[in-house]
């Protein structure tokens, strides 16, 4: 393996083999390090040993094809905003990227960090990631798997011994939207989050996608609304009734930020922000 | 083990726990003590320190993180005699009460107002959002960076 020698407990790998060869020994990866390093604000002990990918340039790649984006897991969000500004299929995860959290987590968090953190509720990239029928890759020293969003999330909390290397995007001539409620304007997690993406053609709503992020404990897509609105005309008053009747599809958890009917209340809300912003952006597709 | 830092332009070194919060290293450790542990979850920013010219929560980074890199902190930005604009505006304006969160925004905000000198009242206060101040209701800080942009104007 070549890395950079840090100390046995502490290995800076610059492959990803190598990153996978480091993994055993109680050494876990660390990334941007910001959900690791509050190990002892949630009562865990400080972590001791770990697998720092930064080193490895392959986890940094961003690539923007005619079909398709790929991102290496260990882009920050920072870079992720920057780099994907110009592409406007893909506003919601700008808009995703560049409102989670505070700007100095923002230039460390990493893409890869926030989409494993299975304890984490309230992550903004993966309910977008959802929305806009993302898949990951995910590397062990058996070789690579490749995911949906729903398989991952499904799964995240049992992955042990690999890699999240890259998520791939396709692209197409859809438009996407990021709606988040937290309690202060900026700074803090979001309550609940609402993102889509969706198509028009002849004025019909098509290829709708919708998911839920922060309100249970994994995001996911909210399917009945999917239903009810595929195929019909753009109306805001509409989409948001709908919203409103399927509201009863999620379970809203508690927690110390708001009370599980709270976070089920502002979907339609929510609702309404992310078709506002999709319908200006048809307004504006050449 | 030790850990060697390139912090304020010094060769720094300290025998520490690879994955030890920076801020620990900087405050205990080197004595730096300009930096505030306060949250330590990356919430209220007064440990903020600059890692090659960008604004981090030092509470987060484990050291190992910062090897190799430059680390300024508050002391290294000016003090007393050879303030930097931000400073300066804060200083003229009257603006700081308790002082906790000070340091962590003299650093956010001094990154930022070189990246963006003449940003409007609403850029301003987003870039603030890692930053928390109990006592001053943010205002009066954001009237004092914005007056830097307005003096530049003045004297240009
Ligand atoms: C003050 C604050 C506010 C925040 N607000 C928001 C917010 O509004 N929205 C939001 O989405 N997030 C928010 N976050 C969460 C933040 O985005 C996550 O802490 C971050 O995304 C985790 O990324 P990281 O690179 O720092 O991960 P790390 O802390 O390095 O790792 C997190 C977990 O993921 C694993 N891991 C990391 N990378 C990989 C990989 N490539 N493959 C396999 N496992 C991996 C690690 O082993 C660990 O279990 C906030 C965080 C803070 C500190
Ligand atoms: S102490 Fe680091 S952000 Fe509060
Ligand atoms: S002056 Fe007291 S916290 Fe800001």
């Amino acid at each position: 393996m070549t890395e950079a020698n840090s100390g046995s407990d502490v290995l800076r790998p610059i492959t990803i083999a190598g990153a996978l060869d480091a993994l055993g020994g109680g050494r876990q990866i660390m990334a941007g390090a910001t959900w690791l390093m509050r190990a002892p604000v949630r009562g865990e002990a400080p972590p001791k040993a770990a697998v720092l990918i930064g080193s490895i340039p392959e986890l940094q790649q961003i690539s923007i094809g005619q079909d398709q984006v790929t991102l290496g897991a260990g882009v920050t969000h920072t870079k992720l905003a920057e780099a994907l500004a110009g592409v406007p299929a893909l506003k919601g995860l700008v808009t995703a990227a560049s409102r989670a959290a505070n700007p100095p987590i923002r230039a460390v968090a990493t893409l890869g960090g926030n989409l494993c953190t299975a304890a984490f509720a309230a992550g903004d990239l993966s309910p977008q990631l959802l929305a806009l029928d993302a898949r990951v890759t995910y590397a062990t020293k058996d070789g690579t798997q490749d995911m949906d969003m729903s398989q991952f999330l499904a799964a995240r909390g049992n992955l042990s011994g690999g890699l999240l290397t890259r998520v791939r995007i396709p692209l197409g001539n859809f438009r996407s939207a990021h709606a988040r409620l937290p309690l202060r304007k900026a700074g803090d997690y979001p309550v609940a989050i609402v993102s889509a993406r969706m198509d028009q053609n002849e004025s019909l709503m098509r290829r709708v996608r919708i998911a839920v992020g922060s309100v249970e404990a994994t995001p996911r897509r909210w399917s009945g609304l999917e239903a009810a609105l595929e195929g019909q005309p753009y109306d805001l008053k509409a989409i948001a009734d709908s919203a409103g009747s399927l509201t009863n599809e999620f379970t809203g958890r508690d927690g110390v930020e708001a009370d599980g009917w709270y976070r089920t209340k502002v979907l339609p809300a929510l609702v309404r922000q992310v078709f506002e912003d999709l319908s200006m952006q048809f307004a504006e597709r050449p | 083990m030790t850990m060697r830092l390139f912090i304020n332009g010094e060769e720094r070194s300290a025998a520490v726990h690879p994955l030890t919060p920076l801020v620990d290293v900087i405050r205990d450790e080197l004595l730096l003590t300009g930096t505030k542990s306060v949250c330590r979850e990356g919430f209220c920013g007064a440990c903020t320190v600059h890692i090659d010219g960008v604004p981090t929560m030092s509470c987060l980074l484990p050291v190992i993180a910062a090897e190799g890199k430059a680390v300024t902190t508050i002391e290294g930005v000016g003090g007393p005699g050879n303030m930097n604009a931000v400073q300066h505006a804060l200083e003229e304006h009257d603006v700081v009460q308790c002082g906790m969160c000070f340091p962590g925004m003299v650093m956010s905000m001094t990154a930022y107002m070189e990246r963006r000198p003449a940003a409007p009242r609403a850029d301003i206060k987003a870039a603030m959002s890692g930053n928390i101040c109990r006592c001053t209701g943010y205002e009066r800080i954001i009237d004092a960076l914005l007056s830097i942009a307005a003096k530049e104007d003045t004297t240009a």
